[in-house]
């Protein structure tokens, strides 16, 4: 449900950059999600096939890149980690901050 | 059909196909939009409504059946003649919600999102055309249940207070972190059953403050009164911030 609205907002947001660019087709739409955005990527995958029909991107291939949460630790500096954590990746050491890992963007489309 | 060499922008890269008679340029457009903005405007239309019309926004959030209503219920009357009250209810389907806090005498508008799993700002900015925010101090919005959806969705709220039950397990906030994070305050409710259930207060206490340190607890319970006067005193409290 929450992720059929997503897959919409996106193929809205590429087709109308498409028009601007004056595309006939959209081939590729890359999007960037957050690991702390709960969103099931074969999920918006399968919802995203059926928000294309009949637009500039049927057809087109969806790429997700996967943002990590950034773990700030004092001592080993910032950490990829795949989830909220409250200790440090690297070293154990606790009370560490975390950041990102929050995103959900349309990054590019490639169009003919 | 896009032509590249006369309107290439900046941030643009181009690679050449070959089809057969002709040459089609792919092009990679760079975006870099955030999704979903429609309802961050949205929460942020609701921000300012709330504070123009020095209204207390609270977004009151947890699992199905974890008690939020008489939580509402309690709270109106024990805020009677302190603060007034106006609520509205979220819900997939019915007014059973709305018709109960109805009878407590207070403003009361329910939205049913059919199938949405959490309320959308924008059905909440229309839900306030049958509020006067103008007669009231303390806007509580009762959203859907569900410890998921409603985590992504802020409704431009002052104050989130998340309510958990004892029978839900005390380790809710480990699975369900995004929910508890961005939450001021943490409802514990119908401790009066703890003696029944295995759920250990101490555990949900550290779980909850290893995903958000900051969070504020409180212990209540509607059938013997516990916790509910502290936890009124701090939302009226909030309130007195805000308006200051």
């Amino acid at each position: 449900m929450h992720e059929l609205g997503i897959a919409t907002e996106i193929v809205a947001a590429a087709v109308s950059e498409a028009q601007k660019h004056g595309a006939v087709k959209i081939t590729t739409v890359t999007i960037r999600v957050g690991v702390l955005r709960g969103i099931v990527p074969e999920s918006v995958r399968m919802f995203f096939e059926y928000a294309v029909k009949g637009t500039l991107a049927e057809g087109a291939a969806l790429e997700i890149e996967e943002e990590p949460v950034l773990v700030s630790c004092r001592d080993c500096g910032d950490t990829p980690a795949s989830g909220l954590t409250v200790s440090c990746p690297a070293c154990g050491r606790d009370g560490v901050a975390v950041k990102g890992g929050d995103s959900l963007r349309i990054v590019s489309i490639d169009i003919e | 059909m896009y032509n590249s060499r006369t309107h290439r922008r900046p941030g643009q890269r181009t690679a050449w196909k070959k089809f057969p008679g002709r040459r089609v340029a792919a092009v990679k457009v760079e975006i870099e939009k955030e999704i979903q903005q429609s309802a961050e405007a949205a929460s942020r239309v609701l921000e300012r409504i709330f504070a123009s019309r020095k209204v207390l926004a609270i977004n009151l959030v947890s699992s199905p059946g974890s008690g939020k209503t008489t939580l509402i219920e309690t709270m109106i009357d024990r805020l009677d003649g302190r603060k007034r009250i106006a609520v509205v209810e979220g819900d997939i389907e019915t007014e059973i919600d709305a018709e109960r806090i109805r009878k407590h005498g207070v403003q009361v508008h329910q939205i049913t999102t059919r199938s949405a799993c959490h309320i959308p700002p924008a059905l909440l900015v229309k839900a306030l055309d049958h509020i006067d925010l103008d007669a009231a101090d303390l806007l509580v919005v009762e959203n859907v249940g569900n410890l998921v959806c409603p985590a992504e969705v802020p409704l431009g709220e002052d104050v989130r207070v998340v309510a958990l039950s004892v029978t839900e397990g005390d380790e809710k906030p480990l699975k369900y972190p995004l929910i508890f994070k961005p939450s001021r305050i943490l409802v514990i409710t119908k401790t009066d059953l703890l003696p029944f259930v295995k759920f250990s207060t101490e555990a949900v206490k550290a779980a909850a403050r290893s995903v958000n340190p900051a969070i504020e607890i409180f212990e209540t319970s509607a059938v013997t009164g516990e916790g509910l006067a502290a936890l009124v005193d701090r939302i009226e409290a909030l309130h007195a911030e805000k308006v200051r």
